[in-house]
């Protein structure tokens, strides 16, 4: 038995229920001080919720919170901010037009009389900056900054408040590979001043790397809380999913790769962006693109779609030179682009399956402009069962389901539209490990069906699993095109940071 | 597939007017009469007309500013034809043709220079207006021929104004459109998440650009329905009745950040307006308190929505309303 005092958080029976969901049911663990905790579980397991509920934005739940023995029920965001519990959101939101220094204190200025004392402002923002080894200062704008430097920013911000637990809510997910080590510095120091950290995370390798112990919550019920070193990855994935799954990306049939061409790029140039881009794909192939955060791949797919306007080089079609100017065109030409951020960019919140569905081509069941709603509704049911939507029902919307099967409705768009060329800009990003699986599936199902895939992808583990071949980018060039054979992490990340540099194995 | 959920705003609203009526003929009986009934109804006309326009703007997640002035431009030219000689239902086609291009304007400024639509109808609204008085010189356009006031303003089945069944009509089109055609899907997707949909091969400029257009049409309407009833008309006309027609459109359920609101709510929100306003008349309150009380309407409307977001669950975190999102 644990004494009370080496506890930050104690978690009692904790239940949370929304209109047709039990989000949390029952949940009880603990989470000892100066550890670093891993929150883990699929989509939709409750993370986010029990999040919520420790950082005070979830006010009305079953159950107790105690922080360091004392029952606590924060009424907002705030008072727990002020109560040192602290939270680093998903996507770090400042405010560009203020400095750094005002968006760490926020709220919290220290005064002189009716007046901002910015002496005393920047001065203690400073050294919280230095002290975490940033190379910005306080009197820096924010909208100087790149992402890793703001999530440094919101760190700072909690510090400031003196916090004595912070969360991280998928912390890596827009950071370069060498953001993500100066994070985990970072995070090694605040244990070292004794700050809990808790850790929430789809990346198992960095869960292993840098986090002490880990509770895994599976359909909103606490499942097990252990130290990660007793574990190995199997048998963690295994408490996530309660079955076995690989977590790892693979092929599971030989390729229907075929010599055909249906898509051949040729100096493809965006000013300033990329330029002379050189590639073709094959018909049944899975093409990926690794690069670091920087390297252009997204702009250079997004050209191809007709998302921006190129400045040089030519495209063709099934060996037929294109103009593609819009993505209205890339559409009608047979190609689809599975978008880097689904909730941005990839379907409509208000909209249901069906019309999510549908809006790429809705003359498929559209009649002088008139649209017939059984057909649509069809049409979706046609694709979601295909593609093996839960819940498979066209009438739910879209923005309440799981992250991964939000993907899979705005993969079938695509197929509704009956694009050829499917390009896919992060596919997993954001998807939980069982959901993954199932999208890796798909994909080979669909080049079974004679479709051509081309995958971007920032987890080697994936474009290494999933891909034919393979073309490195590194800061608006191509530097490397390999057949994916024996090829190992190693061989990409050579050429992703540039030959020249020190690559660490 | 009617779901009396899915409604549930339009049932309130009708409530709302059930007891509003209610209340109004116990203070006073004669709010009860068939013709003040008439009377809530005409005066419903060319509030609900501009709001069912402006409607499809703001479903887009824009504006127009500009339809009072549009409003006006209609007025005066339709006028001029009228009185140089024009037939009747041609100067109607050119009104309604007039309203159509000048929204398209509208659009293209929205579209083409990318201009946010505030900015864009708030010049245009400057300059419309500016039109409308450019033509007449500054003068009303006096003697509207007969045969064209008397088609608005005859009576059909004995009581029934021509102009109610014109808001009713254009109502039931908008709404056609808005459920049952492509056009209608694209503006409500553009309203929920224009990259998405551009990213969805949809032509998002031509989409806005209509809605405009029909937001234009809708002033162009309720400009001739006025034209009908008054029997001249003056560039000053429809000042400040954009607002009305926001507040109308806000009131029922059209969301200013786009993606939502549909033409049953409009209507009725147009509807409650004036049972409001003649109620007040009827029972005899003094006209600047009618101005607090419909402000306390919008007010209370607005609030309907954010309980009703609660209800749903549906709440958007607080700490992004403010700040940007970085980090892609």
């Amino acid at each position: 038995m644990e004494k009370q005092t080496e506890c930050i958080v104690r978690f009692q029976n904790i239940s949370k229920v929304f209109p047709g969901v039990k989000a949390l049911d029952g949940v009880s663990f603990n989470i000892k001080k100066g550890e670093i905790h891993a929150l883990l579980g699929e989509n939709g397991a409750g993370k986010s919720t029990l999040l919520n509920t420790l950082h005070g934005v979830n006010n009305e739940y079953e159950g107790t919170v105690e922080i360091q023995g004392r029952i606590v029920s924060y009424k907002n965001a705030n008072e727990a901010i002020q109560d040192g519990i602290v939270k680093i959101h998903q996507e770090v939101s400042l405010i560009p037009e203020l400095t750094v220094g005002q968006n760490i204190a926020l709220g919290h200025e220290p005064r002189k009389g009716m007046f901002i004392d910015y002496k005393t402002l920047h001065h203690d923002a400073n050294e919280i900056l230095t002290k975490m080894k940033c190379n910005f200062k306080s009197e820096d704008l924010a909208s100087t900054l790149s992402t890793g430097e703001m999530q440094m920013v919101a760190i700072a911000k909690g510090l400031y408040h003196n916090a004595k637990l912070i969360s991280f809510d998928e912390p890596s997910a827009s950071l370069t590979n060498q953001e993500v080590q100066t994070l985990f510095s970072i995070i090694n120091d605040l244990r070292e001043n004794g700050i809990t950290i808790l850790y929430v995370s789809h990346r198992l390798d960095e869960v292993f790397e840098i986090c002490d112990s880990a509770t895994v919550l599976r359909d909103g019920k606490h499942i097990d809380t252990f130290q990660l070193r007793e574990v190995t990855r199997e048998q963690l994935i295994k408490k996530m999913v309660g079955r076995d799954v690989s977590a790892y990306a693979v092929r599971t049939k030989p390729s229907p790769k075929t010599a055909e061409k249906v898509l051949e790029v040729e100096n493809l140039s965006v000013n300033g962006v990329f330029e002379n881009i050189n590639f073709h794909l094959h018909k049944g192939e899975i093409l990926g693109f690794a690069g670091l955060v920087g390297s252009k791949r997204t702009d250079v797919v997004r050209t191809i779609f007709g998302a921006e306007e190129k400045s040089g080089g030519t495209i063709k079609v099934k060996g037929v030179p294109v103009n593609i100017k819009n993505p209205r065109q890339g559409v009608q030409l047979g190609i689809g682009l599975i978008p880097e951020n689904r909730k941005t960019q990839g379907f409509i919140k208000f909209f249901n399956n069906a019309n999510n569905v549908g809006l790429t081509k809705m003359e498929k069941f559209s009649k002088y402009s008139f649209v017939n709603h059984r057909k649509k509704t069809e049409n979706c049911n046609y694709y979601i069962d295909e593609i093996n939507l839960k819940p498979s029902n066209p009438h739910y919307m879209t923005t309440n389901l799981s992250g991964g099967n939000q993907q899979k409705v705005v993969i079938s768009k695509w197929l509704s539209s009956d694009a050829e060329i499917l390009i896919l800009d992060e596919p997993t990003k954001g998807v939980d490990v069982g959901a993954k699986a199932e999208i890796y599936r798909v994909l080979e199902e669909l080049l079974e069906k004679g479709k051509s895939i081309i995958v971007v992808s920032s987890e080697l583990p994936e474009v290494l699993g999933l891909s034919d071949r393979i073309i490195v980018m590194r800061e608006g060039q191509k530097v490397k095109e390999f057949d994916n054979q024996n090829l190992t992490e190693e061989d990409i990340l050579q050429y992703a940071m540039g030959v020249n540099k020190d690559v660490k194995n | 597939m009617l779901k009396t959920k899915e409604y549930s705003r339009e049932l309130s609203l009708v409530a709302a007017i059930i007891i509003m009526v209610i209340v109004f003929s116990i203070i006073e009986p004669v709010y009860l009469s068939g013709s003040n009934l008439l009377d809530i109804m005409d005066q419903s006309v060319i509030n609900g007309l501009l709001a069912l326009g402006i409607t499809y703007a703001i479903i887009t997640g824009g504006i127009d500013l500009s339809v009072g002035s549009i409003f006006a431009i209609v007025i005066v030219v339709v006028g001029d034809l009228l009185v140089s000689g024009l037939n009747p239902v041609l100067a109607i086609i050119c009104g309604v043709g007039i309203g159509f291009i000048l929204g398209v304007f509208n659009g293209l400024l929205i579209t083409k220079l990318n201009l946010q639509p505030f900015i864009a109808t708030l010049g245009t609204m400057s300059a419309y207006r500016g039109i409308a008085y450019v033509i007449t010189g500054g003068w009303p356009v006096l003697d509207i021929p007969g045969d064209f006031r008397s088609i608005f303003n005859s009576d059909i089945f004995g009581a029934f104004p021509v102009s109610i069944l014109v808001l009713l009509a254009f109502a039931a089109v908008g709404h056609i459109i808005l459920k049952y055609t492509k056009l209608g899907t694209y503006i409500y997707a553009i309203g929920g998440n224009e990259e998405a949909t551009l990213l969805s091969g949809v032509n998002v400029n031509k989409s806005k650009m209509l809605a405009y257009a029909i937001s234009g049409a809708g002033a162009a309407l309720a400009g001739m329905v006025l034209l009908a009833r008054l029997g001249s008309g003056e560039p000053a006309a429809g000042q400040t009745y954009e607002l009305n027609a926001i507040a109308a459109a806000a009131i029922g359920g059209a969301s200013l950040a786009g993606g939502r609101g549909n033409m049953i709510g409009t209507l009725l929100g147009a509807i409650l307006l004036s049972t409001l306003k003649v109620g007040l008349v009827v029972v005899g309150v003094d006209s600047f308190w009618q101005y607090i009380a419909t402000g306390a309407i919008i007010v209370v409307a607005a609030y309907f929505e954010v309980i009703q977001g609660k209800l749903k669950g549906m709440r958007v975190g607080r700490s992004n309303t403010k700040a940007i999102g970085v980090g892609k």
